[in-house]
């Protein structure tokens, strides 16, 4: 398959750094020049200086760039806080909203030609998942202390062997699910647009799969935060 | 964006991810069964703690179904007396 041109591998490469040519590099310095690497350096930096330009000083009465991020940042608060409740909401809004921006302008990005997605990598989506994950035990533990194990037990202590296994088993699927849905999805769409570019590029074949590859991008954006959300909440209330 | 397909994101972002988490949950019981069958007990309890494990993960997925289930109910639940209520005062 044709390789991909990935605008800041080129510059990197003309600078002299070595950007590994397969999927993983080997040196320290190879892994830092991963492409998925340089463009979630990219996003952040794209997120970080969009705010900054278009917010400038907050005023009481919003100009146009004001105007957006307040319809942007409430919409989310008024989800989370539907989901899971004021308080925590406000607790957990800056992590679980930079989620959200980070992975719908990481999968939106890779629709233009010369970027990536830096969701197409396992690597990405797993950290992600991975933060998510550990941090839902986290809160589990802080709430309820070692009682929290009877999230795992059942309602009744008869059904404890069987009930055990099979909530560690959907527990850890959540890691799995959450990672390579995410990470599947956005693949699919960046190899299924290099494919029909290489093919028949000059007829617009790949114009069906760039709309739906909007909807993907926003809809997986969607799903992992609203699994986020739900995941907190359940292990913020009370077992059963 | 409108509300239709504001809804329509939000609803496919809540029901989306069940196939997936039910293939997830599958694949992990059935993986630890095989893990246990061949590695820990080098093939002598083969075949039963794959076929356990294998239940076990359909059972798991089943769970996450319901979960999802449930917690519509609840919402719904929710909505119904939030709209009775209003309906008293």
């Amino acid at each position: 398959m044709e390789h991909p041109i990935l605008f800041i591998s080129i510059i990197l490469e003309k600078l002299g750094l070595p950007v590994p040519h397969g999927p993983v590099g080997h040196t320290f310095l190879e892994k830092l020049c991963e492409p998925y690497m340089t463009y979630t350096w990219l996003v952040m930096a794209f997120l970080f200086l969009v705010a900054r330009l278009t917010l400038g000083n907050l005023e009481m009465i919003p100009g146009k760039g004001q105007n957006f991020w307040e319809l942007v940042i409430g919409g989310m608060d008024d989800f989370f806080a539907d989901n899971m409740g004021r308080e925590m909401a406000d607790k957990f809004f800056p992590m679980i909203a930079t989620f959200a921006l980070y992975i719908a302008v990481a999968n939106l990005i890779g629709l233009i030609p010369g970027f990536m997605s830096p969701t197409s990598s396992l690597n990405t989506t797993l950290a992600l998942t991975l933060i998510v994950w550990f941090s839902h035990h986290l809160i589990g533990f802080r709430e309820h202390g070692l009682s929290y194990y009877k999230h795992f037990m059942g309602p009744v202590w008869w059904l404890v062997p069987l009930l055990l296994p099979i909530e560690i088993i959907s527990n850890l699927a959540r890691l799995l699910s959450l990672s390579i849905r995410l990470f599947g999805n956005i693949m699919a769409k960046e190899t299924l647009l290099a494919i029909l570019f290489m093919l028949a590029g000059g007829f617009f074949a790949p114009l069906p799969i760039m709309i739906l590859g909007v909807l993907v991008s926003v809809v997986q954006a969607m799903v992992f935060v609203l699994l986020t959300v739900v995941y907190f909440a359940q292990a913020k209330e009370h077992a059963h | 964006m409108g509300d239709v397909k504001k809804e329509f994101v939000q609803l496919l972002a809540n029901y989306g991810h069940i196939g997936f988490t039910f293939v997830a949950a599958i694949v992990i019981g059935m993986g630890g069964g095989i893990y246990l069958d061949q590695k820990v007990f080098d093939g002598r309890t083969s075949p039963w703690f794959t076929f356990i494990g294998l239940a076990l993960g359909i059972a798991a997925g089943y769970k996450t179904l319901f979960e999802v289930i449930w917690r519509d109910k609840k919402a719904a639940d929710q909505q119904k007396a939030d709209a009775e209520k209003d309906h008293e005062d």
